[in-house]
Protein backbone atom coordinates (compact mmCIF):
# COMPACT_ATOMS: atom_id res chain seq x y z
CA UNK A 1 0.00 0.00 0.00
CA UNK A 2 1.35 3.57 -1.19
CA UNK A 3 -0.50 5.07 1.95
CA UNK A 4 -0.31 3.11 4.80
CA UNK A 5 -1.21 6.01 7.35
CA UNK A 6 -4.62 5.94 5.57
CA UNK A 7 -4.86 2.13 5.08
CA UNK A 8 -4.17 1.98 9.41
CA UNK A 9 -7.16 4.57 9.77
CA UNK A 10 -9.54 2.38 7.59
CA UNK A 11 -12.10 0.32 9.47
CA UNK A 12 -12.61 -3.41 8.69
CA UNK A 13 -15.38 -2.44 5.94
CA UNK A 14 -13.14 0.09 3.90
CA UNK A 15 -10.43 -2.61 3.95
CA UNK A 16 -13.04 -5.09 2.72
CA UNK A 17 -13.89 -3.23 0.38
CA UNK A 18 -10.41 -1.94 -0.96
CA UNK A 19 -9.43 -5.96 -1.08
CA UNK A 20 -12.50 -6.76 -3.10
CA UNK A 21 -12.14 -3.97 -5.74
CA UNK A 22 -8.67 -5.61 -6.34
CA UNK A 23 -9.70 -9.51 -6.06
CA UNK A 24 -12.86 -9.07 -8.78
CA UNK A 25 -10.64 -8.15 -11.37
CA UNK A 26 -10.60 -10.43 -14.51
CA UNK A 27 -7.84 -10.70 -17.01
CA UNK A 28 -8.56 -9.43 -20.14
CA UNK A 29 -6.81 -9.70 -23.43
CA UNK A 30 -5.85 -6.62 -25.89
CA UNK A 31 -7.70 -8.26 -28.53
CA UNK A 32 -7.36 -7.03 -32.45
CA UNK A 33 -10.66 -5.72 -32.20
CA UNK A 34 -9.82 -2.99 -29.72
CA UNK A 35 -6.58 -2.20 -31.79
CA UNK A 36 -8.52 -1.30 -34.71
CA UNK A 37 -10.91 0.14 -32.87
CA UNK A 38 -8.12 2.20 -31.05
CA UNK A 39 -6.79 3.06 -34.39
CA UNK A 40 -10.46 4.03 -36.32
CA UNK A 41 -10.69 6.50 -33.41
CA UNK A 42 -7.59 8.23 -33.30
CA UNK A 43 -8.25 8.28 -36.95
CA UNK A 44 -11.52 10.08 -36.64
CA UNK A 45 -10.25 12.21 -34.24
CA UNK A 46 -7.17 13.73 -36.19
CA UNK A 47 -10.15 14.22 -38.61
CA UNK A 48 -12.09 16.16 -36.82
CA UNK A 49 -8.87 18.43 -35.46
CA UNK A 50 -8.43 18.74 -38.61
CA UNK A 51 -12.13 20.45 -39.49
CA UNK A 52 -12.30 22.32 -36.28
CA UNK A 53 -8.74 23.86 -37.02
CA UNK A 54 -9.87 24.59 -40.67
CA UNK A 55 -13.14 26.59 -39.49
CA UNK A 56 -11.17 28.12 -36.62
CA UNK A 57 -9.73 29.23 -39.81
CA UNK A 58 -11.91 30.52 -42.38
CA UNK A 59 -13.75 32.22 -39.12
CA UNK A 60 -10.36 33.86 -38.24
CA UNK A 61 -9.77 35.18 -41.74
CA UNK A 62 -14.03 36.22 -42.48
CA UNK A 63 -13.81 38.26 -38.80
CA UNK A 64 -10.58 40.09 -40.55
CA UNK A 65 -12.27 40.77 -43.74
CA UNK A 66 -15.29 42.15 -41.74
CA UNK A 67 -13.42 44.50 -39.30
CA UNK A 68 -11.37 45.56 -42.34
CA UNK A 69 -14.64 46.01 -44.14
CA UNK A 70 -16.17 47.81 -41.84
CA UNK A 71 -13.29 50.00 -40.91
CA UNK A 72 -14.14 53.65 -41.15
CA UNK A 73 -11.26 54.79 -43.13
CA UNK A 74 -13.67 57.13 -45.21
CA UNK A 75 -14.15 59.43 -42.41
CA UNK A 76 -10.65 60.38 -41.07
CA UNK A 77 -10.69 63.46 -39.56
CA UNK A 78 -7.15 64.19 -38.29
CA UNK A 79 -6.83 67.93 -38.96
CA UNK A 80 -4.24 68.82 -36.59
CA UNK A 81 -5.32 70.86 -33.30
CA UNK A 82 -2.72 73.73 -33.52
CA UNK A 83 -2.58 76.13 -36.56
CA UNK A 84 -0.55 76.55 -39.38
CA UNK A 85 2.53 77.96 -38.59
CA UNK A 86 3.54 80.80 -40.74
CA UNK A 87 6.23 82.11 -42.22
CA UNK A 88 8.94 84.22 -40.17
CA UNK A 89 8.91 87.62 -41.13
CA UNK A 90 11.10 90.35 -40.18
CA UNK A 91 10.11 94.18 -40.31
CA UNK A 92 12.89 94.98 -43.37
CA UNK A 93 11.23 97.67 -45.82
CA UNK A 94 9.75 96.38 -48.86
CA UNK A 95 12.86 97.82 -51.16
CA UNK A 96 15.44 95.21 -49.13
CA UNK A 97 13.20 92.27 -49.96
CA UNK A 98 13.11 89.64 -52.91
CA UNK A 99 11.51 91.87 -56.04
CA UNK A 100 7.83 91.46 -56.38
CA UNK A 101 4.98 93.16 -58.48
CA UNK A 102 4.82 95.67 -55.47
CA UNK A 103 7.84 96.76 -55.84
CA UNK A 104 7.72 97.50 -60.22
CA UNK A 105 5.95 100.52 -59.84
CA UNK A 106 8.58 102.63 -57.57
CA UNK A 107 11.90 101.53 -59.36
CA UNK A 108 10.65 102.30 -62.88
CA UNK A 109 7.50 104.17 -63.42
CA UNK A 110 6.37 101.60 -66.50
CA UNK A 111 2.60 102.74 -67.28
CA UNK A 112 2.44 98.93 -67.77
CA UNK A 113 2.66 97.59 -64.30
CA UNK A 114 -0.40 98.24 -61.97
CA UNK A 115 -0.49 100.61 -58.92
CA UNK A 116 0.14 98.81 -55.63
CA UNK A 117 -0.88 101.25 -53.73
CA UNK A 118 -0.58 98.98 -50.56
CA UNK A 119 3.09 98.69 -51.37
CA UNK A 120 4.03 101.61 -52.72
CA UNK A 121 2.39 103.68 -49.62
CA UNK A 122 5.17 103.08 -47.32
CA UNK A 123 7.55 104.05 -49.50
CA UNK A 124 10.57 106.38 -48.11
CA UNK A 125 11.85 109.30 -49.41
CA UNK A 126 14.92 107.20 -50.34
CA UNK A 127 12.97 104.87 -52.33
CA UNK A 128 11.03 108.04 -54.72
CA UNK A 129 14.22 109.91 -54.96
CA UNK A 130 15.11 107.39 -57.14
CA UNK A 131 12.45 107.57 -59.90
CA UNK A 132 12.22 109.95 -62.58
CA UNK A 133 9.70 111.82 -60.63
CA UNK A 134 10.06 115.31 -59.23
CA UNK A 135 10.58 115.68 -55.63
CA UNK A 136 7.57 118.48 -55.41
CA UNK A 137 5.13 116.07 -57.06
CA UNK A 138 5.66 113.03 -55.02
CA UNK A 139 2.86 112.96 -52.42
CA UNK A 140 2.14 111.33 -49.07
CA UNK A 141 -0.65 109.62 -50.62
CA UNK A 142 -0.74 109.88 -54.03
CA UNK A 143 1.97 106.93 -55.56
CA UNK A 144 0.02 106.52 -58.38
CA UNK A 145 0.27 109.89 -59.92
CA UNK A 146 4.25 110.07 -59.60
CA UNK A 147 4.40 106.83 -61.52
CA UNK A 148 1.55 106.58 -64.22
CA UNK A 149 0.78 110.65 -65.01
CA UNK A 150 3.65 112.17 -65.08
CA UNK A 151 3.29 116.05 -64.28
CA UNK A 152 3.11 118.89 -67.42
CA UNK A 153 6.93 119.71 -66.82
CA UNK A 154 8.14 116.45 -67.63
CA UNK A 155 5.73 115.83 -70.89
CA UNK A 156 8.95 117.74 -72.81
CA UNK A 157 11.60 115.03 -72.14
CA UNK A 158 11.64 113.09 -74.95
CA UNK A 159 11.80 109.80 -72.33
CA UNK A 160 8.38 110.84 -72.17
CA UNK A 161 6.61 111.03 -75.01
CA UNK A 162 3.47 109.49 -75.70
CA UNK A 163 3.33 106.72 -77.95
CA UNK A 164 1.05 108.74 -80.56
CA UNK A 165 3.82 111.33 -80.88
CA UNK A 166 6.02 108.98 -81.90
CA UNK A 167 3.12 107.43 -84.67
CA UNK A 168 3.80 110.97 -86.18
CA UNK A 169 7.41 110.68 -86.84
CA UNK A 170 7.12 107.73 -88.32
CA UNK A 171 4.77 109.28 -90.61
CA UNK A 172 7.05 110.17 -93.63
CA UNK A 173 7.50 106.08 -94.27
CA UNK A 174 5.03 107.08 -96.72
CA UNK A 175 6.51 110.31 -99.00
CA UNK A 176 4.67 109.59 -101.92
CA UNK A 177 1.74 112.64 -101.42
CA UNK A 178 3.42 115.28 -99.19
CA UNK A 179 6.34 115.96 -101.09
CA UNK A 180 4.62 116.38 -104.62
CA UNK A 181 2.23 118.90 -102.78
CA UNK A 182 5.28 120.96 -101.68
CA UNK A 183 6.69 121.35 -104.82
CA UNK A 184 3.57 122.65 -106.84
CA UNK A 185 4.03 126.38 -105.52
CA UNK A 186 7.89 126.81 -106.65
CA UNK A 187 6.43 125.90 -109.77
CA UNK B 1 9.41 8.45 -36.05
CA UNK B 2 5.82 7.98 -36.16
CA UNK B 3 6.32 4.43 -35.96
CA UNK B 4 8.08 4.26 -33.35
CA UNK B 5 5.89 6.27 -31.52
CA UNK B 6 2.82 3.95 -32.74
CA UNK B 7 4.99 1.25 -31.45
CA UNK B 8 5.57 2.34 -28.33
CA UNK B 9 2.04 3.57 -27.50
CA UNK B 10 0.61 -0.05 -28.71
CA UNK B 11 3.09 -1.57 -26.27
CA UNK B 12 1.41 0.48 -23.37
CA UNK B 13 -1.76 -0.36 -24.29
CA UNK B 14 -1.35 -3.99 -24.58
CA UNK B 15 0.02 -3.94 -21.35
CA UNK B 16 -2.31 -1.94 -19.12
CA UNK B 17 -5.09 -2.58 -20.78
CA UNK B 18 -6.27 -5.17 -18.63
CA UNK B 19 -5.92 -2.66 -15.26
CA UNK B 20 -7.23 -0.28 -17.04
CA UNK B 21 -10.01 -1.48 -18.30
CA UNK B 22 -10.99 -2.72 -14.94
CA UNK B 23 -10.16 0.69 -13.32
CA UNK B 24 -13.04 1.61 -16.30
CA UNK B 25 -15.79 -1.24 -15.42
CA UNK B 26 -15.64 -0.16 -12.10
CA UNK B 27 -16.05 4.04 -12.79
CA UNK B 28 -18.66 2.82 -15.41
CA UNK B 29 -20.83 0.68 -12.27
CA UNK B 30 -20.10 -2.81 -14.12
CA UNK B 31 -21.46 -1.96 -17.70
CA UNK B 32 -18.91 -3.31 -19.65
CA UNK B 33 -19.82 -1.70 -23.01
CA UNK B 34 -19.96 1.73 -21.45
CA UNK B 35 -16.06 0.88 -19.67
CA UNK B 36 -14.73 -0.06 -22.99
CA UNK B 37 -16.17 3.01 -24.63
CA UNK B 38 -14.64 5.23 -22.31
CA UNK B 39 -11.03 3.42 -22.40
CA UNK B 40 -11.31 3.72 -26.19
CA UNK B 41 -12.08 7.29 -25.87
CA UNK B 42 -9.21 7.89 -22.95
CA UNK B 43 -6.59 6.17 -25.11
CA UNK B 44 -7.25 8.52 -28.13
CA UNK B 45 -7.04 11.21 -26.03
CA UNK B 46 -3.67 9.78 -24.87
CA UNK B 47 -2.42 9.33 -28.62
CA UNK B 48 -2.34 13.19 -29.08
CA UNK B 49 -0.50 13.67 -25.97
CA UNK B 50 1.67 10.67 -26.06
CA UNK B 51 4.98 12.87 -26.93
CA UNK B 52 4.60 14.87 -23.82
CA UNK B 53 3.49 12.21 -21.15
CA UNK B 54 5.60 9.21 -22.87
CA UNK B 55 8.14 9.59 -20.36
CA UNK B 56 6.53 10.89 -17.59
CA UNK B 57 2.92 8.94 -16.38
CA UNK B 58 0.92 8.16 -19.49
CA UNK B 59 -1.13 5.96 -16.60
CA UNK B 60 -1.73 8.85 -14.39
CA UNK B 61 -3.13 10.29 -17.10
CA UNK B 62 -5.22 7.68 -18.51
CA UNK B 63 -6.69 7.40 -15.26
CA UNK B 64 -7.04 11.04 -15.16
CA UNK B 65 -9.32 11.25 -17.96
CA UNK B 66 -11.52 8.35 -17.11
CA UNK B 67 -12.39 9.61 -14.14
CA UNK B 68 -13.31 12.82 -15.06
CA UNK B 69 -14.92 11.45 -17.99
CA UNK B 70 -17.07 8.97 -15.58
CA UNK B 71 -17.69 11.57 -13.28
CA UNK B 72 -19.16 14.20 -15.97
CA UNK B 73 -21.29 11.40 -17.55
CA UNK B 74 -24.87 12.00 -15.92
CA UNK B 75 -24.80 15.30 -17.43
CA UNK B 76 -24.90 14.31 -20.87
CA UNK B 77 -26.49 11.34 -22.75
CA UNK B 78 -24.52 8.05 -23.68
CA UNK B 79 -24.33 7.92 -27.21
CA UNK B 80 -21.99 5.30 -27.27
CA UNK B 81 -23.79 1.98 -27.43
CA UNK B 82 -24.04 0.40 -30.41
CA UNK B 83 -26.15 -3.00 -31.54
CA UNK B 84 -23.81 -6.03 -31.74
CA UNK B 85 -24.77 -9.42 -33.59
CA UNK B 86 -22.51 -11.64 -31.55
CA UNK B 87 -22.52 -11.18 -27.85
CA UNK B 88 -18.88 -10.15 -26.61
CA UNK B 89 -18.93 -11.87 -23.36
CA UNK B 90 -21.06 -15.36 -22.87
CA UNK B 91 -20.77 -17.03 -19.21
CA UNK B 92 -19.08 -20.40 -19.15
CA UNK B 93 -20.58 -23.22 -16.96
CA UNK B 94 -17.93 -22.91 -14.51
CA UNK B 95 -17.97 -19.40 -14.19
CA UNK B 96 -20.01 -18.94 -11.52
CA UNK B 97 -18.00 -18.90 -8.81
CA UNK B 98 -17.88 -16.65 -5.17
CA UNK B 99 -15.56 -14.26 -6.78
CA UNK B 100 -17.96 -13.58 -9.52
CA UNK B 101 -21.01 -12.97 -7.58
CA UNK B 102 -18.96 -11.05 -5.26
CA UNK B 103 -18.24 -9.15 -8.69
CA UNK B 104 -21.23 -8.97 -9.66
CA UNK B 105 -22.69 -7.49 -6.08
CA UNK B 106 -19.73 -4.64 -5.70
CA UNK B 107 -20.89 -3.61 -9.40
CA UNK B 108 -24.87 -3.22 -8.93
CA UNK B 109 -23.52 -1.55 -5.47
CA UNK B 110 -21.48 0.76 -7.44
CA UNK B 111 -23.76 1.27 -10.05
CA UNK B 112 -26.27 2.90 -7.44
CA UNK B 113 -24.47 5.91 -6.41
CA UNK B 114 -23.50 9.02 -8.04
CA UNK B 115 -21.05 9.26 -10.70
CA UNK B 116 -19.10 11.60 -8.44
CA UNK B 117 -19.44 9.19 -5.48
CA UNK B 118 -18.30 6.35 -7.56
CA UNK B 119 -15.61 8.10 -9.02
CA UNK B 120 -14.39 9.32 -5.82
CA UNK B 121 -14.66 5.84 -4.09
CA UNK B 122 -12.96 3.75 -6.44
CA UNK B 123 -9.91 6.64 -7.04
CA UNK B 124 -9.35 6.39 -2.93
CA UNK B 125 -9.88 2.33 -2.33
CA UNK B 126 -8.90 1.30 -5.76
CA UNK B 127 -6.30 3.31 -6.94
CA UNK B 128 -4.96 3.97 -3.05
CA UNK B 129 -4.92 7.87 -3.40
CA UNK B 130 -5.10 10.35 -1.05
CA UNK B 131 -7.99 12.83 -0.93
CA UNK B 132 -6.43 15.72 -2.24
CA UNK B 133 -5.08 13.73 -5.11
CA UNK B 134 -8.74 12.65 -5.87
CA UNK B 135 -9.63 16.24 -5.18
CA UNK B 136 -7.42 17.46 -8.11
CA UNK B 137 -8.33 14.47 -10.80
CA UNK B 138 -11.95 15.03 -10.11
CA UNK B 139 -11.56 18.87 -10.39
CA UNK B 140 -12.79 20.12 -7.14
CA UNK B 141 -12.23 21.07 -3.66
CA UNK B 142 -10.85 18.74 -0.83
CA UNK B 143 -13.23 18.76 1.16
CA UNK B 144 -15.86 17.86 -1.70
CA UNK B 145 -13.88 15.37 -2.37
CA UNK B 146 -13.24 13.60 0.87
CA UNK B 147 -17.11 14.14 1.09
CA UNK B 148 -18.31 12.12 -1.88
CA UNK B 149 -15.63 9.36 -0.82
CA UNK B 150 -17.51 9.19 2.84
CA UNK B 151 -21.22 9.35 1.36
CA UNK B 152 -20.45 6.34 -1.33
CA UNK B 153 -18.66 4.21 1.02
CA UNK B 154 -21.65 4.92 3.79
CA UNK B 155 -23.90 3.84 0.71
CA UNK B 156 -22.11 0.94 -0.27
CA UNK B 157 -21.91 -0.27 3.30
CA UNK B 158 -25.76 -0.44 3.47
CA UNK B 159 -25.90 -2.07 0.28
CA UNK B 160 -23.04 -4.69 1.04
CA UNK B 161 -24.19 -5.58 4.30
CA UNK B 162 -24.74 -8.93 2.89
CA UNK B 163 -21.22 -9.52 1.10
CA UNK B 164 -18.68 -8.40 3.92
CA UNK B 165 -19.39 -9.23 7.41
CA UNK B 166 -19.03 -6.32 9.93
CA UNK B 167 -16.51 -7.21 12.57
CA UNK B 168 -18.00 -8.35 15.81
Amino acid sequence: MKHLDDTEHMDHFERQLTRLMHSTREPVRYEPRHQDALHAGVRARRRVRAARRAAGSVLAVAGLGLGLLLWPHGHTDDRPSAPHPRPATSPTPVGSTSPGPSQSPSTTGAPSGPPSSSATAPATPDSTASTANPPGASGSSATATTTQQPPPGTATSPSTTAPPASATVGAPAEPSDTPSSAMSPTR
Amino acid sequence: MEQARAGEYDAFVAARWSVLFHLARLLTGGDRHRAEDLLQESLVKLWFVWPKVADEAPEAYVRRVLARAAARSARRRWWGERPVEVLPEVAAAGDVSATVAERSRLEAALAQLSPQQRAAVVLRYYQDLPDRQVAEILGCPVGTARSHAARGVARLRRLLSDVIEPVG
